[in-house]
């Protein structure tokens, strides 16, 4: 292996190829139309154009990818995260053109992408499952089926993610609905309408399990990480380890995790999701074939470097890792997920031209970013511009340094969701870990839509002196531009300009 | 130089003159003593002070809580005419010398009156219409469901009222900006 082409964007793909130039590999970026400045562009050794802004059109075209991949003489491919990550056919094409694919067996991203399939393969490999069917439901079955699992339950998506093609049901009467909708749901986003049931669980906590599996049939497990901070079935914040996982559960579930890894033959990195219920019983809800988008926490709490093993991995080395280290977690790590959404108006993104940004830093601190000032924030894909995660020794002291570096952070021009951040980290519910999965969609409900940054008096005034200090003194234009009113505000030109000019200033 | 300053619908009234090598400055009438230092073309470091540096004598040092030091950046935001104002970590939306602001206000809070026109924050597909017209809501109630970068997107109605035209239906495309609904 000697060139490795990204099939991604953004963030992953400059994490991807910073562990590809480590090791002396060199880098082929793809890019859409809106992406040609992106950071993964200007990282990489080779870049090229593979259509339109529209992910169907230039992230999501196999041909294309595979047709860079030709050109540039690429010999390797890596997904990332997302797009095509976990489609077994990207998988086996990457194959059959006779490059290596980094990441598992196009059979293995099959089967645990079923949602049904992987719950048969983890009863198979003797790990606990969420009371329900291994079966697509028929729609005759819809009644006794219930009744037999109990209420309340949901009807799940068999192809789903992210909470798309779900329903809860609380009681008998809402069934039918619920199943239909979900079909619906589920037939639009998959193309896959089937559906199935399990029992749902009161307050659960969402406790995952990496693992990484070489092709000599070796399985590591690795200590666990708590993603119980959820918006809208998304993670928020992750950390590792969890407070509420004893070395006993942990060593259950790390050792369930390996055996279901085992039984599909699993290869490369992978993560195993459990939930934990209020006793302290888990079960396993799904695995993810892939590199996770909270990989850092994992890698800074066992020292080891996630994306190179992938990459050994596939050149078919054997994990020479001491299992007995990677449970054994060195501190707490922490990850902020900060996206280019507005807190203060219900997390609605917030595309736009990043005017100024300064990342946080020093001790402890590692900012995993796609974002650079000057660089717009595109409309076409998700609008997480960083992950900063933060490490130390004990929970209190991570929880500490991760606001002090979310102070530091600066992002101007968009807004972001930093501010929430700032105020979650203090709440006394995740100061002392009592959260479970809708823990912080229950306490959003109840703050009514109160913003997260409230600034007092003083700094209002300091801003009202920095406003006018800088419209007097600006050396752009915009910034008076903008205070006056400027010619016809508001309108597409005016924007632009303004646009231009502060990046011009900057 | 004067300027009026609109913070969260309060207004200041600024008045800026240079200094010795700084900037003597009243917000309100109140005295503040800045010394400012340009960092880039968006951010400025500042040393406010209350009482002119040339008074801090022998006989009348600086004491604690004199010389606070603050980074500020100013940038634009896009289409509102207002600034975003980064006072360190704390952003203030600010808007000057009467510049109307077009942006959303705080949901639920300026109620205000006349029709409200829901639209489209961004370009994204109706996922979903979740009101009919003639329909009463109250304030954040969800209307409209957007689907654009990745995510399912409500749109929520800003005051009470009935819901008068609505111009989208599930599955139609828009763009940014687009009218989507009119509260009345």
């Amino acid at each position: 292996m000697k060139k490795v082409l990204i099939a991604n964007r953004g963030e992953i793909a400059v994490r991807v190829a910073r562990a590809c130039r480590e090791l002396g590999l060199s880098t082929v970026a793809v890019y859409s139309e809106c992406d040609r400045t992106a950071l993964h562009v200007r990282y990489a050794d080779e870049a090229y154009p593979i259509g339109p802004s529209a992910p169907r059109e230039s992230y999501l075209r196999i041909d294309r990818l595979l047709d860079a991949a030709k050109q540039s003489g690429a010999d390797a491919v890596h997904p990332g995260y997302g797009f095509l990550a976990e489609n077994e056919a990207f998988a086996a094409a990457v194959g059959d053109a006779g490059l290596t694919f980094i990441g598992p067996s196009p059979a293995a991203i099959k089967t645990m992408g079923s949602k049904t399939a992987a719950r048969a393969a983890a009863i198979r490999a003797g790990a606990p499952v969420v009371p329900g069917i291994e079966q697509p439901l028929a729609d005759a079955d819809v009644a006794s089926v219930a009744a037999s699992i109990g209420y309340p339950l949901l009807v799940k998506a068999v192809a789903g993610g992210g909470g798309k093609g779900m329903r809860t049901v609380t009681e008998p009467s809402e069934l039918v609905h619920a199943v239909r909708a979900a079909r619906s749901e589920a037939g639009a986003a998959f193309g896959d309408a089937s559906v199935y049931l399990e029992r749902r669980l009161t307050r659960p906590r969402h406790i995952e399990v990496q693992l990484l599996a070489d092709a000599h049939g070796t399985v590591v497990p690795f200590v666990e990480r708590e993603c119980s901070i959820q918006r809208r079935h998304q993670k928020v914040v992750e950390e590792s380890p969890s407070l509420v996982v004893s070395p006993a559960l942990r060593a259950a579930m790390t050792s369930a995790a390996a055996s279901i890894a085992a039984a599909v033959g699993y290869t490369n990195a992978g993560t195993i999701e459990f939930l934990v219920d209020e006793d302290g019983r888990f079960y396993f809800l799904e695995m993810n074939t892939r590199l996770q988008v909270e990989h850092p926490i994992t890698e800074l709490v066992t020292g080891l470097d996630l994306v190179r093993w992938q990459i050994r991995i596939a050149r078919g080395e054997k994990l020479d890792i001491d299992p007995a280290r990677m449970l054994t977690p060195n501190g707490h790590a922490i990850e902020c997920r900060i996206y280019a959404e507005d807190p203060d108006n219900n997390f609605l993104p917030s595309p736009g031209r990043i005017l100024q940004l300064r990342a946080p830093a020093g001790p402890g601190i590692r900012d995993d970013s796609g974002a650079a000032a000057g660089l717009d924030v595109p409309i076409f894909y998700d609008p997480m511009i960083s992950k900063l995660a933060a490490w130390a020794e004990d929970r209190p002291l991570a929880i500490a340094r991760m606001r002090r570096a979310l102070d530091e952070y600066l992002v101007a021009g968009i807004k972001t969701t930093l501010p929430f951040f700032r105020w979650l980290v203090a709440q006394p519910e995740f100061l002392e870990g009592r959260f479970h999965t809708t823990y912080l969609d229950e306490v959003l409900k109840t703050r009514n839509g109160e913003p997260f940054t409230r600034a007092d008096a003083d700094v209002e005034e300091i801003a009202a002196i920095g406003a006018a200090l800088q419209v007097m003194l600006a050396p752009s234009a915009s910034v008076a531009a903008s205070a006056a009113g400027g010619p016809a505000p508001g309108s597409q030109t005016w924007r632009a300009r303004a646009r231009v000019e502060g990046l011009r200033g900057a | 130089m004067q300027y009026d300053v609109d913070i969260g619908g309060r207004r200041r009234h600024v008045v800026v003159t240079r200094s010795g090598g700084g900037f003597a400055v009243t917000v309100d009438g109140r005295a503040h003593f800045v010394d400012a230092a340009r960092i880039d073309a968006q951010t400025m470091s500042l040393v406010v002070d209350r009482v002119p540096p040339a008074e801090h004598t022998p006989a009348r040092p600086a004491s604690p809580g004199d010389r606070r030091g603050y980074e500020v950046s100013v940038a634009p935001l896009p289409g509102a005419g207002e600034l975003q104002v980064h006072v360190g970590p704390v952003p203030v939306v600010v808007s000057m010398n009467g510049t109307r602001s077009w942006g959303r206000k705080h949901e639920g809070h300026g109620a205000g009156s006349g029709p409200q026109r829901v639209v489209a924050p961004m370009p994204g597909k109706i996922v979903r219409v979740l009101v009919a017209a003639g329909d009463h809501v109250s304030p954040r109630q969800p209307v409209v469901v957007v689907e654009a970068m990745k995510m399912e997107n409500e749109l929520r109605a800003g005051r009470e009222g009935t819901i008068g035209e609505i111009h989208v239906r599930q599955g139609m495309s828009v763009e940014a900006g687009a009218l989507l609904l009119v509260i009345q």
